[in-house]
């Protein structure tokens, strides 16, 4: 271990040390939740700027294990402000409720450095123990609630798919290493091209890899797991679980298909095609029939997997296409409106036993006229209408799926036609908000400061976005080229 | 066939489908927890056959097998704990029984 590797790795290590802070703060000073979060926030501060300190020096860490480039930095801070979002948005739910809140920050802050490590990974094993850090602390946060009975329901599902699906892609991991004898991912991209196209053995082995990524990141049909565990996890954490564990299977895709299979895209561009299609298209089917919002918005996060897989495509198909690029702005922009609708679900929660059905929403503009702007600032944005970052990061999508030629300009008109089916159930939220009347007048509810501070800056990103892509863009394209291509 | 690479990459493989089948097949969370397990052990049987039969793999194998041992017994950890949460609100340990989210 050299003095490189430790100042590579300076941002996972503090990310460490920041959850076993909080909870040695929490013993110190027991439900003092303030305390927490604050610790917790400036902890995640100092992991920000560590970030940012070692893409100075990128480079490769641990013998080849880790590596640090844009994609890396980039990925990472996506995670810090979901986390960040999320722990700012928790209390205020979770206090009515006696749920302790500090375990709730270390337990994001224990997953962050999971999904950290993924986006750092060049090494295959680095990449499954870093996919597991990162979901074992959501199967936890799924059944927050232990009382609960719809919350552990959602987490014995969620544990059971998701620890399913690990078992599937560590089985092909299996074998893609057994066949081309390396962990690292740049020896296993050299191995294939080296061997022109696939064997039978490795083919396999790449197809359980597809499948247990597919489960992770949702896409249809193995997304059976995510309506029940998001409906039935105490909202803010279905906020997390909804942007934290997806931005990080997708950091996992890259560096795995894009990275290690790179030299066979042409082999699994027409899976991800496939997937891209059914995932859009039957998450917004499902979604324009639900009543619970929260459903509503679980289904919904499964069609946006579908359009990030139609930039993956494009990528696939051409890799000068612009596809990488859209595919790491979405992300970005998905985390923080998604994260925002999800904090408004949660702040009208407050008080408990209030349900995420629509009517809850009746009458919202009227009574509280700043969460019912911001809610539709985040419904336009999940709909994909300008000024907002839904907007660029679908077009940026689009385009790419229209520059890469063959058949993938197809994908494009169905994303564009599922965008237009997607407005119905966005807007519907819309309508309750504005234009019908609540049957029972509810109680006043007064939001915390930190509440208010979440939901703020998350719309104040999706209007930035929106009006000046132009840095993110550019940072995207940045991360994109540092990427090692097979 | 005895005693090679493929005989013991076949065997792994059927112990992988049988995991899969009682995953898939079974209706009490323990089983399932029980069936996970078995998939991860034929992962690990796969890891180090190949690591017997290829010398170049020989010093990785043991690594990445103890590597997953551990994992496994993390999520081996979180999961009866979830199944004991769930348990205690439901009195039973069958997910067909846990559907209290599709009325």
């Amino acid at each position: 271990m050299t003095w490189s590797d430790v100042t590579l790795i300076a941002p996972l290590v503090a990310a460490l040390l920041v959850a076993f802070a909080i909870i040695v703060v929490d013993a110190i000073a027991p439900h003092r939740d303030r305390i927490a979060v604050a610790v917790g926030l400036a902890g995640l501060a100092i992991v920000a700027v560590l970030t940012v300190w070692t893409d100075q020096a990128p480079g490769l860490a641990f013998g080849g294990a880790y590596t640090v480039d844009t994609l890396t930095t980039y990925l990472d801070l996506i995670f810090i402000a979901i986390v960040a979002l999320t722990v700012l948005v928790g209390p205020d739910y979770l206090g009515p409720r006696d749920l302790p809140v500090a375990e709730f920050a270390a337990t994001l802050v224990f997953a962050m450095t999971g999904a950290m490590l993924i986006a750092g990974s060049a090494d295959l094993l680095v990449l499954f123990v870093g996919l597991e850090l990162m979901v074992l602390p959501g199967y936890l946060l799924a059944g927050y609630a232990k009382r609960d009975a719809l919350s552990t329901e959602g987490a014995i599902k969620y544990f059971l798919l998701g620890s399913f699906s690990s078992a599937i892609f560590l089985f092909g991991l299996a074998y893609v290493w057994g066949l081309t004898g390396t962990t690292r991912i740049a020896g296993v991209a050299d191995a294939i091209a080296a061997a022109q196209g696939l064997s039978p053995a490795l083919a396999m082995g790449v197809a359980f890899v597809t499948t247990g990524v597919a489960f992770k990141i949702a896409a249809v049909p193995f997304h059976y797991w995510t309506p029940d565990a998001y409906q039935g996890s105490p909202t803010p954490v279905t906020g997390y679980l909804s942007v934290g564990p997806k931005v990080g299977a997708f950091a996992l895709i890259i560096r795995v298909f894009v990275e290690a299979l790179g030299p066979i895209n042409a082999d699994w561009l027409p899976v991800m095609g496939v997937l891209a299609v059914l995932t859009m298209t039957l998450g917004n089917l499902v979604a324009v029939t639900q009543t619970n919002v929260k459903r509503m918005l679980a289904y919904s996060s499964i069609a946006h997997t579908g359009y990030i897989l139609v930039g993956l495509t494009a990528y696939a198909a051409d890799p000068n296409s612009g596809g990488l690029e859209a595919v790491l702005f979405y992300l970005a922009a998905y985390s923080f409106m998604n994260l925002g609708a999800f904090a408004v679900v949660s702040a009208l929660q407050k008080r408990p036993g209030v349900t995420s059905q629509l009517d809850t929403f009746a009458g919202l503009g009227r009574r509280e006229p700043y969460l019912g702007i911001l809610m539709t600032l985040f419904l336009l944005s999940l709909t994909g209408i300008p000024p907002t970052a839904g907007f660029f990061a679908k077009a940026l999508i689009i385009l790419s799926a229209v520059q890469a030629g063959g058949w993938v300009p197809i994908l494009a008109v169905i994303t564009v036609l599922n965008a237009v089916a997607a407005a119905f159930y966005y807007l519907r939220v819309v309508v309750y908000m504005y234009m019908r009347d609540p049957q029972i007048e509810p109680a006043e509810v007064d939001h915390g400061p930190l509440l208010r501070l979440g939901v703020a800056v998350a719309a104040v990103a999706t209007v930035i976005l929106g009006v000046l892509p132009g840095p993110l863009i550019d940072a995207a394209t940045k991360a994109a080229s540092s990427l090692f291509r097979g | 066939m005895a005693n090679s690479l493929d005989a013991y990459l076949v065997l792994s493989g059927l112990l992988f489908a049988t995991g899969t089948f009682g995953f898939l097949a079974r209706r009490n969370a323990i089983s399932m927890l029980m069936s996970i397990e078995l998939m991860v052990n034929a992962v690990n049987l796969t890891i180090l056959a190949f690591g017997a039969f290829l010398p170049a793999l020989k010093d990785h194998a043991s690594v990445i097998a103890l590597i997953v041992i551990t994992v496994a017994a993390a999520e081996a950890t979180v999961g009866l704990a979830i199944v004991i949460a769930i348990f205690r609100n439901r009195r039973t340990p069958l997910v067909d029984e846990y559907d209290a989210m599709r009325q």
